[in-house]
């Protein structure tokens, strides 16, 4: 659980030039961005873009803009290292787009539209960070077995960190809904957590 | 965010269509609001928070599975946890006795260590314990050694070998006893520097031919040993370009951006070689300069700065940095990757170029910049005149369409557009009629104009040109100010030598006649005397001291000095010059020796001072006056060929023999002159070395000439030997000149010499080797052989210095 102060002072120990500051804080949401880069990226750009790449613009970028980032509540941070992270996700996807349509002999990967593509994953090797960590990748192949509504409102509640009104405004239901939605996903979560747990 | 290779669980609907059933509702809503609570950075006790809701029974393990979800998310590290404690060094590492840690890292630290075995001293890098049990990182740090180690240069660190997946992991390199390049770079000369970088240039360009980009140059990754050899390491951000891989920490942020190349900057994903090459510049910059190019207090500012700012000149900072240098430095700091170097093999060839003492390629683009801000300056001062309404708008746009044309580089020379407009010239034109109408009237003597009415009209020109100057300066018209100004100026001398011719002030104290002689000549003339025109000039200097005051324009400073200039020729008209010139004409020339040593003294003086502007019209004079001295001198003193025949009789008293003293005389003048070091006086020198060929080789042409003729008229033998002996001397002297204009690119070197070459190798034909077919057939093997060395020049050049380095 993220302790509120310890946040804080990262942030003002990072503020001072304190770069292992920033390294143990970024580590320290590196599993969330992960996840919500991974669905971000779509099947398409994630044969393409590895996560990891993504991750590190995003420090990066992070890195630079730190002095336009202000603390509010402990959830800023997150917040506004996924804003950046939506920024590096649109610019690599109009990056590899014009790759793509410089390269017009590269073959699209296989997908709902052109099932006969190769599969991303025969071409590229899976990212390194899922695969070297085993703890990510059973968390999403568990999340991969939900419904998209059920892990829509985990990403964002509880890996994005936003409240439930939030989360009602962006997926445009009433805060009942997602109460309930996200109710029944971490139930479901759990059933198979524990199903993954036994096996 | 939908997710094609995962599909909804066969047998469940829409959750939404799903009604909720009262208590499941609750349920989530209590589960929601603790999710908000921790959301909004409340401490919550859980405990606490399930007591409000009693009925819910299931509340807690709902709340603990989303607990559970948190700290699977949170596992790698824990935030804000202990800083690092400082570790106890391990005993051994791969059979190394470990002696001390050398550093530490953003990923791990470095040891010293010993193997026994061989006897030799290495360092060991040991990922830190913090990330031991991170798979991810563990890779990865073991993949920047199998980088590090699949390359083996003189100036890349050698990695020895890689730690043994039971140990700790580590790797085990090249022990580097040295410091970092900008330490070690210190007390070096820039011949040395340069030749550091150059060695570290080629590592680069070695990593970029494996296909690694290095993506973190900066001194502290380049040590360089006593022997002065970098060795470039650290190889923690590298990427294999081949791969694709990127073998940086997702969580390391790495050191200072001070390095960074502006794409780096902005994250740019298309990060290649030529981003290590702005890093390189960086770096030169760095070593220079001794500043770094780009520095800001916040990090934003700095990305801003390396991103959209031209550095700072390094000779602006550092006016020893040869201008070559500088050229090579701000091509590796181009903002756009493809106006930089495209490989550091090209870096690397320009470095070589410079040490051989060759030109380099470099021609960065800033320079376009800075004259584009020479030209905005010029465009600015033509909105003033249009302003002043002596430009047109018309007028103003076409001369701004010429200069945007320049600015976008299409093919209009400067001096096509500086010219004049219509009014500009109407204007100057009726300032300068106003004063040969005055002088007219100083002159000459007009029946109707009596002298006093004569006196009148001199006043009443310079008085109101004096009030119309000064009033359109101070509303701001400056031009139109300046042009009224320099006709008073010029007035003023006028006014006052008339009105003391009236008065018949101040005429005497003058040897010889009194009258000015040149205009004694004509009838009618006022006979003002050069008593009169010596005060005159004397009384106008402080008035254009006054108004170079009042305007801070340095034109003013222009007719100081030329006033100034004039008033030593007077005083020696006063002194009565021209009765004893035709007799004594070296009294004439030493005079003009003083004169000319006060104006540099005074150039000087000015210059110290910070004038600049002012200083640069004294110098010109002093030159002039200097030129006139030493040339009347060995052209017209009568002692002095008289004393050269009895000292030297070989000479035969020959005025020749004096313009080649004179020529020597220039040669130490300009290499007094340059040791000054001001741009001004650099340029001083210049003038002086610009007449020393045409002086030198004109004197042996005509010395050469004088002797053929003279033997030709049979006279004495010795004539002979001095004809073959010039012949020979002037194409000697010629080549001389020739490779003479190396050194200081003068051109007018190289052309001279080439000309008086050909007339060298005319004069030898006609006489010593006429009708030896041997001898245009050298030539010409001469010339093929010229020109083959001179396209190896830099490999045969840098071959003989190997050479000779080796024989040492």
């Amino acid at each position: 659980m993220e302790q509120p102060s310890s946040s804080f002072q990262l942030l003002e120990r990072i503020k001072k030039g304190d770069r292992e500051a920033l390294s143990l804080l970024l580590d320290a949401h590196r599993r969330r961005l992960a996840v919500l880069a991974h669905y971000r990226l779509g099947p398409q750009l994630r044969g393409l873009v590895e996560i990891d790449d993504i991750l590190q613009e995003t420090m990066l970028k992070a890195y630079l803009q730190l002095d336009q980032f202000t603390y509010r509540t402990p959830g800023s941070f997150m917040r506004w290292i996924t804003r950046i992270m939506d920024h590096v996700i649109a610019d690599a996807a109009r990056y590899h787009g014009r790759q793509k349509r410089q390269a017009t002999q590269l073959l699209p990967f296989r997908s709902e539209s052109n099932p006969g593509g190769p599969e991303p994953a025969d071409s590229r090797t899976p990212s390194r960070l899922l695969a070297q960590d085993e703890g990510l990748r059973s968390l999403m192949r568990e999340l991969d077995e939900l419904p998209d509504d059920y892990r829509e409102v985990i990403l964002l509640a509880k890996i994005e960190g936003l409240s439930t009104r939030e989360v009602a405004e962006q997926m445009g239901k009433s805060r009942e809904t997602v109460a309930l939605l996200l109710h029944r996903a971490v139930k479901r979560f759990k059933k198979l957590h524990d199903l993954e747990e036994s096996l | 965010m939908k997710d094609s290779s995962s599909g909804p669980e066969p047998g469940t609907g829409n959750p939404d269509s799903q009604p909720a059933a009262d208590e499941e509702q609750q349920l989530a809503n209590a589960a929601a609001d603790f999710h908000d609570l921790r959301a909004s950075g409340e401490v919550v006790d859980v405990e606490t928070f399930c007591r409000k809701y009693p009925h819910l029974a299931t509340l807690h393990s709902q709340i603990e599975t989303l607990d559970r979800l948190e700290v699977l998310l949170n596992m790698p590290a824990a935030a804000g946890a202990p800083a690092r404690q400082p570790e106890a060094l391990p005993e051994r590492l791969s059979g190394h006795r470990i002696l001390s840690e050398i550093g530490s890292g953003g990923m791990g630290r470095v040891l010293l260590g010993v193997d026994e075995a061989l006897g030799r001293t290495v360092a060991i890098k040991v990922l830190d314990s913090r990330y031991v049990n991170n798979t991810l990182l563990r890779t990865r740090f073991m993949q920047e050694a199998r980088a590090m180690a699949r390359l083996s240069h003189p100036n890349i660190v050698h990695i020895y070998n890689l730690g043994q997946p039971e140990e700790t992991p580590h790797f085990v390199m090249e022990y580097v006893e040295g410091t970092s390049l900008t330490e070690a770079a210190r007390a070096l000369t820039i011949g040395q520097k340069v030749e550091l970088l150059h060695k570290t240039v080629l590592a680069v360009e070695f990593l970029h031919q494996h296909e690694v980009v290095h993506r973190d140059l900066k001194p502290g990754n380049i040590l360089v040993g006593p022997d002065l050899e970098p060795k470039v390491l650290d190889f923690g951000l590298a990427h294999q370009a081949d791969s694709g891989h990127r073998l940086t920490l997702a969580g390391e942020i790495m050191g200072t951006p001070d390095y960074f190349s502006p794409e780096q900057a902005q994250a740019d994903p298309a990060l290649d070689a030529r981003s290590d090459i702005f890093s390189l510049g960086v770096i030169m910059y760095q070593l220079l300069t001794g500043t770094l190019p780009f520095r800001a207090d916040s990090l934003s500012d700095q990305v801003h700065k390396i991103s959209e700012q031209d550095p700072v000149l390094p000779r602006r900072l550092n006016t020893s940095v040869p201008g070559e240098l500088q050229n090579v430095c701000l091509k590796a700091l181009e903002k756009k990757p493809g106006d930089r170097y495209q490989t550091a093999r090209e870096m690397a060839d320009d470095l070589a170029r410079f040490l051989a003492g060759e030109p380099v390629h470099a021609s960065p683009t800033s320079y376009s910049r800075i004259m584009a801000g020479k030209i905005e300056t010029h465009l600015r001062d033509l909105e003033a005149w249009r302003q002043d309404h002596i430009l047109s708008l018309y007028e103003f746009d076409a001369f701004r369409k010429l200069y945007d044309r320049l600015t976008d580089r299409e093919d209009a020379w400067i001096l096509e557009v500086r010219r004049l407009s219509l009014s500009q010239v109407a204007l100057y034109l009726g300032a300068w009629l106003l004063v040969v109408g005055a002088t007219l009237v100083v002159l000459f003597r007009y029946d109707s104009l009596s002298s006093t009415s004569a006196v009148l009209l001199a006043v009443a020109a310079a008085g109101p040109t004096a009030w119309l100057g000064i009033r359109c300066w101070r509303q701001e018209r400056f031009r139109i100010a300046i042009a009224y100004l320099l006709a008073f100026c010029l007035l003023l001398p006028v006014a006052l030598m008339i009105a003391m011719n009236r008065m018949d002030l101040l005429s005497g104290f003058s040897l010889g006649k009194e009258s000015l002689e040149i205009i004694a000549q004509f009838s009618m003339t006022r006979r003002p005397t050069n008593a009169q025109l010596w005060w005159a000039i004397c009384l106008s200097l402080p008035a254009y001291l006054w108004l170079r005051r009042f305007t801070r324009a340095s034109v003013f400073s222009l007719v100081f000095a030329a006033m100034a200039a004039l008033l030593p020729l007077v005083s020696l008209l006063r002194a009565g010059a021209i009765d004893w010139f035709p007799d004594e004409a070296r009294r004439f020339y030493l005079w003009l020796v003083p004169v000319a040593l006060l104006f540099f003294a005074m150039a000087a003086l000015i210059e110290r001072r910070g004038h600049q502007a002012d200083s640069r019209y004294f110098y010109p004079i002093a030159v002039l006056f200097t030129f006139v001295a030493l040339s009347g001198e060995a052209a017209q003193d009568k002692h002095l060929t008289d004393w050269l025949a009895r000292t030297v009789p070989q000479t035969h008293g020959l005025p020749e023999y004096l313009f080649i003293t004179n020529a020597v005389v220039y040669l130490l003048l300009q290499s007094f002159s340059e040791r000054f070091g001001s741009a001004q006086m650099r340029t001083v020198a210049k003038v002086f070395r610009f007449v020393i060929p045409g002086h030198v080789l004109t004197s042996i042409l005509l010395l050469g000439i004088n002797a053929t003729s003279n033997w030709d008229n049979g006279r004495s033998p010795g004539w002979q030997t001095e004809t073959r002996f010039f012949e020979i001397l002037l194409p000697l002297a010629a080549c001389a000149f020739v490779f003479g204009s190396i050194p200081k690119q003068m051109k007018n070197f190289f052309a001279t010499g080439l000309f008086f070459l050909a007339i060298g190798i005319i004069r030898l034909q006609q006489d010593l080797l006429k009708n030896h077919s041997l001898w245009p057939v050298s030539l010409l093997i001469a010339g093929l052989l010229l020109m083959y060395i001179a396209v190896n020049y830099t490999p045969l050049k840098l071959a003989v210095i190997r050479w000779l380095r080796r024989g040492r």
